[in-house]
């Protein structure tokens, strides 16, 4: 059963199809119904199960799956203090917009990003499932005339020892009993007595996921769908001035032909058929808009130029004390300008979506695969001006999606939702590549100036961190910037190093104008502050004349975690051990609340300027790992992807037109290019932080400090191509 | 009409002959896991085996096909149950899924071709298809597994 309609679900339990239905809120259980009725404790409602006669435990995934695992790791979690059968449990999607179920990292929108689902949703959970428990205790109390105090769980059933009974969850669900819940929340598990959490358990989606059978959004087939390619505006801002579709038309299999707000759409019986009534279309656009002016090279002057000016504008993203006197009173003082493109998802599934809009107008199904439903369903209701309850969503499982799927407005969706209407058919809208990459929203390019001084004893005396790149809150959702400006966590997320203890500190964002479509990136901010911010650390103990290791662990006098991985990567590195025609280089980042040391391994052609990356070790604090397993899967990703971003990836800019168009112009990491990669997970505390973006921050400045060790030059400009190698190596 | 042999099955296309493969597979046939990703060769996601070589689809005209038998991941096995499937679920890789039908072919292609690759030749093979959620070390891990038992 899709949880699409989980009221209407709810209302025909409430006519007798039996079983229990729990609605859970921030504090615990909020209310429980049955066939006979209801009772309910006020709170906002967060998450639902219910429990069928049959012994079915169904679990409402809030979040949307992207490969990172949630939808296996959020059920689990309400499963462990339920104390389901993990085989007893159903995972059931959420489908629509209901802030009840909202991710609360997020003020409760339904938003997967940030790496945030699990540590999001964790103590909600957790709660609900113990609420849960507790209710199917009282009811076999009830049943059994028994005091509460002699009963205990195991899996999807409660036992009384002392005289044998059992009874099954599915049994206590459906029979008569009490619905009254606790006034103080149940209490939760001791951690060590977690059967699930902690556990191998495999993700639910693998199997679909081998065989062909799980089914992303662009493989959504409705009978009498049509299939639209759009030819899209070449540059921001321009507009339609006049086309010739008579050539489209009289193509094979075209059906219509679709003028949207910034492109125009071949609508035909076949996706093929559609590309080639494309190919078709004559188009004038106009050739005035300001986006003509925007390149990437240009782009990057003039943020440096803003980063490096001291007294140009900025907006204070954490500050302590008084970097600017403390640096000024050093011994010495340091300072550096890194710089970094823009980069592109290339999530392997090309922006691909299914809308069925009635002939009216009135009501629209669609088939999407993003990361918010919050969003996709405004989106919807918005473009067709409808309410939402006219929506009927289906959030699919993404091909990848790594930030491009989080925009307030999504323009894939408008595209699908305007051919339908104009066909009175649904229609499956798909995205070449090249459309993709023309089109994308990327991480935004960055100049980053670092400042920082040092004392005659090798320490630091304070540091200024200024990244010049533009807010990208406020392109991808500008409803949001209304709330947070000027702090942009997308933009500047690493730039507060945290995890150090630096007396004075600034890390300041001078807000620079967008030359591009911005949106978060795996990784954020910290996919280039971080390695600016560790690429300069290792410039300045080489400068103090210190030990990489000694320097970092010294500005984490106050965080013994922070150090133990620091010795943990240094031995599983085996640091100390040199090979010959190798660099070796450290780094110390993370993402939120993780914490990850990284060294990378490297080896040169310097006639070629390839860098190699032969090994990559991790050691990481993710606090409590909920799936262990799946947690190493996204940190070894996590490197995969920083290693590709590093030593690749570069979208470039001119007169406002994405000059790459496919994987061979825009290539990202091979299987022959993959470094070994060792992880080690820290243990030894019981809430989670993030995971599935921990793995990539530190990685560019392992690899740029490796570059260092193994050539004595510095790398400050990612990616770390052939020529900026050559360039770098005075060759 | 174009005459198809498609997981042993005899199948009819009405599509233009120069139509590529992949979309007559996925959209026309509905065998949906055989996934588009570049539609040049460059990142396998489409990739099937055409007697037996694995192929991308997305550049192989459906008139070039003739009387080759073609794989899909919904042919290599009835129920999933084919050593490189238990491998890969063994070894736990996917995670956004997208691209696996298409490397657990090739790999497919990889073992009829060298049922024992040692680890460069499966590095060197697999190659071929991108993979962004970089599970790419634990596809190494899953073939050679699967070797053991092919």
């Amino acid at each position: 059963m899709a949880l699409n309609d989980m009221t209407l679900t709810r209302r025909e339990m409430l006519k007798g199809a039996g079983g229990l239905l729990f609605v859970v809120g921030a504090g615990g259980l909020a209310s429980v119904a049955d066939a006979g009725g209801e009772t309910a404790r006020a709170t906002d409602a967060l998450a639902w199960v219910r429990i069928d006669p049959e012994g079915a435990i169904r679990i409402l995934f809030p979040a949307t799956e992207m490969g990172q695992g949630s939808s296996t790791a959020l059920p689990l979690i309400l499963a462990e203090e339920l104390d389901a059968d993990w085989d007893d449990v159903v995972i059931e999607q959420l489908n629509r917009d209901d802030r009840r179920f909202g991710n609360p990292a997020f003020g409760n929108v339904l938003y997967t990003a940030g790496s945030s689902a699990v540590y999001g949703y964790f103590d909600a959970l957790r709660q609900a499932g113990a609420d849960a428990r507790a209710v199917l205790m009282q009811r076999a109390a009830a049943l059994w005339q028994l005091p509460v105090s002699e009963l205990r769980t195991e899996p999807s059933a409660v036992v009384h020892d002392p005289s044998g009974r059992r009874a099954a969850y599915g049994t206590l669900a459906n029979g008569a009993g009490p619905l009254a819940i606790g006034d103080r929340p149940a209490p939760l598990k001791d951690p060590a007595d977690y059967r699930l959490i902690g556990s191998a358990t495999p993700r639910r989606d693998v199997p679909g996921k081998t065989d062909g059978t799980e089914t992303f959004a662009i493989d959504v087939r409705v009978p009498g769908m049509l299939y639209a390619s759009v030819l899209r505006a070449p540059v921001e801002g321009e507009t339609l001035v006049s086309m010739d579709t008579a050539e489209a038309r009289a193509a094979a299999g075209v059906v219509e032909v679709v003028s949207l707000p910034d492109g125009v759409a071949v609508v035909a019986e076949t996706p093929w058929a559609a590309r080639r009534g494309r190919d078709r279309l004559s188009v004038t656009w106009t050739e005035t808009a300001a986006a003509r002016d925007w390149s990437d090279a240009a782009a990057l002057e003039v943020y440096a130029a803003a980063a490096e000016d001291l007294t140009s504008e900025s907006a204070v993203w954490r500050v302590e004390g008084d970097a600017a006197a403390a640096i000024a009173a050093a011994d010495r003082t340091m300072s550096a300008t890194y710089r970094s493109d823009y980069a592109y998802h290339a999530q392997m599934e090309p922006m691909a979506v299914v809308a069925d809009v009635a002939e009216d107008g009135s009501r629209a199904e669609v088939w999407a695969g993003t990361q918010t439903q919050s969003w996709t369903q405004r989106t919807i209701a918005e473009v067709l001006g409808i309410g939402a309850d006219a929506v009927t969503l289906h959030m699919m499982p993404m091909g990848g999606g790594f930030g491009r799927r989080t925009a307030l407005t999504q323009e894939y969706v408008r595209d699908a939702l305007l051919c339908s209407r104009a066909t009175g058919r649904p229609v499956k809208a798909i995205w070449t590549r090249e459309d993709d990459l023309k089109h994308g929203w990327f991480r935004p390019a960055a100049a980053q100036h670092l400042r920082a001084g040092l004392n005659a004893q090798g320490g630091l005396s304070g540091w200024q961190h200024r990244v010049a790149t533009p807010s990208v809150i406020a392109y991808f959702n500008p409803l949001r910037w209304q709330q947070v400006a000027p702090q942009d966590i997308i933009s500047m997320r690493g730039a507060e190093s945290k995890f150090y203890a630096i007396p004075d500190f600034a890390a300041e964002h001078v807000i620079t104008e967008r030359m591009a479509r911005v949106i978060p990136w795996r990784g954020i901010g910290a996919a280039y502050t971080s390695f600016a911010a560790e690429a300069f650390v290792d410039e300045l103990a080489e400068a103090a004349g210190r030990d990489p290791f000694a320097f970092r662990a010294r500005l984490m006098s106050e965080n013994p975690r922070g150090r133990h991985l620091l010795e943990r990567v240094r031995a599983m590195s085996d640091w100390d051990r040199r090979h010959p025609g190798t660099g070796r280089g450290l780094a110390f980042a993370g993402y939120g609340d993780t914490m990850a040391a990284g060294v990378a391994e490297i080896s040169l052609d310097r006639d070629s300027g390839v860098i190699r990356v032969l090994s990559f070790w991790a050691a990481v604090d993710a606090g409590l790992l909920v799936s262990p397993g799946n947690a190493r899967a996204q940190v070894e990703g996590g490197i995969v992807f920083g290693v590709s971003s590093a030593l690749r990836e570069r979208v470039t800019i001119e007169r406002g037109q994405v000059q790459q168009e496919n994987f061979y112009d825009y290539e990202i990491l091979r299987a022959d290019a993959v470094p070994d990669i060792d992880v080690y997970f820290a243990t030894g505390t019981h809430r989670p932080t993030q995971v599935g973006e921990a793995g990539t921050p530190m990685v560019a400045a392992a690899i740029a400090n490796a570059f260092h060790d193994l050539t004595g030059r510095r790398l400050r400009h990612m990616p770390f191509t052939p020529e900026r190698v050559r360039e770098a190596l005075g060759a | 009409m174009t005459k198809l042999t498609i997981n042993g099955i005899e199948r009819v296309s009405d599509a233009p002959e120069d139509t590529p493969l992949l979309w007559v597979i996925r959209e026309e046939l509905g065998l949906t896991g055989t996934k588009f990703g570049c539609g040049a060769a460059q990142c396998g996601a489409c990739t099937v085996l055409i007697e037996g070589i694995a192929s991308f689809s997305c550049i192989t005209p459906v008139g070039s096909v003739g009387d080759s038998e073609v794989t899909t991941i919904e042919g290599l096995s009835p129920d999933g149950s084919h050593p490189l499937q238990r491998a890969w679920v063994a070894e736990q890789v996917p995670q956004c899924g997208y691209c696996q039908s298409g490397q657990i072919m090739r790999a497919a292609g990889l073992l009829a071709a060298t049922p024992q690759p040692d680890r460069e030749t499966i590095r060197s093979v697999m190659s071929a298809n991108l993979c962004r959620c970089g599970t790419y070390p634990r596809i190494f891990r899953a073939v050679e597994r699967a070797s053991r038992e092919v």
